[in-house]
């Protein structure tokens, strides 16, 4: 028998006996399809990226690590606040794509902070600060991280000249070091004009594709919200596109038409599927991009989010992992909303829930059982008063409503204003294999 | 015994399952990669240079001491870490059942072959000792021209800096003393590196995908071309 006939029997035989077949590469729910060691069990910790607030605690932007293991004596506390000595206004997040590190971007001052989350993820570590971004890419604010094998591709929103929207990615090594950049087209690219606006990135590698959204520069992000919404001008200057990549020569191959900032993008991960979800944020619109005729992609409103005449302001969206179901989260209103994506093309909304005075991120666990919520969006854009409620809320799903499971206050714990998380599980028996060898 | 039934013993003790280094509940492999698209012909897109491979010494299938500069430098080079027992089948055995194929392929062009070789380096100094390595390697280059070098390290310590050059995560599954079992983790990763060394692709599972995997060989065959004219 040939070799290459040999191995593939076993293979064969192999996926057999496992009974492994083809599977949704993707991680829960809304990481990089690059990172190993997907959670589908029961996370222990959550991560979140936590924007200063002068006169609060020391005022940093911090890492706090909260226990979500409900089985932990420290289930629903903070046991970790790791401050980086600045406040940059902390943003998103993303594990490299062997998942032993944090990158966390600050989107006023562009620092990048590389935390070690694997060696022990109740106690991370600042383990390098990239501060070069602005001075070797002219970008500005490092918002989207989103793994490659061994590399870290960085989604920004603005740039070092006018601190407007134009923007590019800026691709590191995972050593970070600055490896290229790629500007977001300004020209027609498919037959649609870029505005050159970044935001989120996502990739479908059996598509060979990344499809990027668009929001706004440094100059609307770090305004006031009260101040910009006024000015007719300033509110020109959202983005208005996205853009359909080749992954395999970073080419943009289709500009798409998607008006009303469209932000945070999911693909669909049951296996097969060809599209992606997206929510514009100014029009409360859910777009569908699908592969249609001839391969070339398609941009189609498909859903309106609350009542778009009150701005709810739609934020993050978290798909389920069969794809099938989509939460979204309205700042303004405080409300969370889910979505029934059985028919992608046309989302029924069945569940909203007032989940606090100001949500807006939101992650699922990957059997979709457990959902948090955060309160901040931008230290300038969160409400005044009152209402400026700081918080990480747990929640139970049990497919009809969210019961509430713990709450973590961010302003009596003088931490912050917590945004974007992520989770992390403990290591169990195994060991890296430099402890061993240090034995 | 052979090498052949050997191999099938170890591997009923051993389990590699490559992917999974935090125990939370159910986790699950990912399943072999897709391919939806029509890879784009070599020569048409550049390969990033994603960093350079720092050097070091290890052993080859002899127990020669050899330079690792040496092997990735000079020829376009497919570099992967792997161990021989392992047996899960999005792992090793995906890999070398890929590289197999790819080798095959690569045979087919008279031109290309000389210029294209396989590392395999070994993530178990301490069983995969150069004697394992010379028959395990027989499986895979004997009878055949092309390249396919087989390296191990004199010890652990030596591999770690390799290792962490290239960042290549492995960890131990410990039994409930916390000593070692003979469980390796482990991120299945193939290297592309150019004939100056540098790193221009690097292909987890999800990006394991052979006829992207020969373009992107063959681009680099066209720019090695292109250099040595000027």
């Amino acid at each position: 028998m040939h070799r290459s006939s040999l191995f593939a029997v076993i293979l064969g035989s192999l996926y057999g006996c496992l009974g492994l077949g083809p599977s949704a590469i993707a991680d829960e729910t809304c990481n990089s399809p690059y990172m190993s060691n997907l959670i589908k069990g029961q996370e222990d910790f959550i991560h979140v990226w936590t924007l200063g607030v002068e006169g609060l605690g020391d005022g940093s932007d911090k890492l706090v690590t909260i226990d979500v293991n409900p089985k932990s004596k420290g289930y629903g506390k903070v046991v970790n606040s790791l401050s980086v000595g600045g406040r940059g206004e902390a943003h998103h997040m993303g594990f490299t794509d062997d998942r032993k590190y944090l990158w966390a971007g600050g989107l006023d001052d562009s620092k990048i902070y590389v935390f070690d989350v694997g060696s022990n993820p109740a106690q991370p570590k600042l383990v390098r600060t990239i501060a070069d971004l602005p001075a070797k890419t002219k970008y500005v604010g490092p918002h989207t991280f989103y793994a490659l094998p061994g590399r870290m591709l960085i989604g920004n929103l603005s740039n070092t000249v006018d601190m407007g929207g134009v923007t590019g990615m800026a691709l590191y090594n995972n050593k970070g070091t600055l490896i290229t950049k790629y500007d977001m087209p300004t020209t027609a690219v498919g037959g649609v004009k870029g505005d050159g606006y970044g935001y989120d990135i996502a990739i479908n590698p059996a598509k060979n594709v990344i499809l990027t959204s668009s929001f706004a520069g440094h100059q609307n992000y770090m305004r006031e919200l009260g101040d910009l919404i006024k000015d007719a001008e300033a509110m020109k200057h959202f983005g208005s596109t996205m853009v359909v990549w080749n992954l395999k020569s970073m080419q943009p191959t289709q500009v798409l038409s998607v008006p009303g900032a469209p932000l945070e993008i999911r693909w669909s991960l049951a296996p097969g599927e060809n599209w992606a979800i997206t929510a514009a944020a100014l029009t409360s619109k859910l777009w569908l991009v699908k592969q249609g005729e001839g391969g070339k992609w398609v941009a189609k409103e498909v859903g309106t989010i609350g009542d778009p005449a009150k701005i709810p302001l739609p934020v993050d969206i978290s798909i389920s992992a069969d794809g099938k179901g989509l939460w979204v989260n309205t700042f303004m209103d405080g409300t969370t909303h889910y979505f029934d994506l059985t028919d992608p093309e046309h989302p029924k909304e069945t569940y909203q829930k007032h989940t606090g005075s100001q949500v807006n991120m939101i992650s699922q666990s990957w059997d979709g059982k457990r959902v948090y919520i955060t309160s901040s969006l931008l230290a300038h854009w969160d409400k005044k008063g009152a209402d400026n409620e700081q918080f990480l809320r747990a929640f139970n799903w049990d497919g009809h409503e969210l019961t509430p499971a713990f709450e973590v206050d961010f302003a009596k714990e003088k931490l912050g204003r917590p945004h974007h998380m992520k989770f992390t599980a403990k290591a169990g028996k195994a060991r890296t294999l430099a402890s061993i060898a240090g034995e | 015994m052979t090498a052949m039934l050997r191999r099938p013993l170890l591997a009923a003790a051993c389990l590699c399952v490559s992917a999974i280094v935090q125990g939370a509940g159910d986790q699950r492999p990912a399943g072999p990669p897709r391919m939806d698209f029509t890879p784009l012909a070599p020569g048409t897109y550049r390969l990033q240079a994603i960093q350079p491979v720092a050097d070091a010494t290890l052993l080859d299938e002899r127990g020669r001491p050899v330079k690792l500069s040496a092997l990735v430098h000079g020829k376009i080079t497919l570099l992967t870490f792997f161990y021989t027992y392992c047996v899960d089948p999005l792992g090793c055995p995906f890999a070398h059942v890929t590289l197999v194929n790819l080798r095959d392929r690569i045979l087919e062009d008279r031109n290309l072959a000389p210029k294209v070789r396989f590392v395999n380096i070994s993530l178990d100094p301490t069983n995969d000792t150069p004697e394992v390595l010379a028959r395990y390697a027989t499986d895979f280059v004997g009878g055949s021209s092309f390249e396919w070098r087989f390296l191990t390290a004199q010890a652990v310590p030596r591999l770690l800096p390799v290792l962490d050059d290239f960042g290549q995560d492995v960890s131990i599954e410990t039994d409930e003393q916390g000593r070692p079992a003979r469980t390796l983790h482990h991120m299945l990763k193939v290297f592309l590196i150019d004939p100056r060394g540098m790193v221009r692709e690097i292909y987890t599972l999800a990006f394991i995908q052979p006829e992207v995997m020969l373009n992107d060989i063959r681009t680099l065959y066209l720019e090695s071309n292109t250099r040595a004219q000027r």
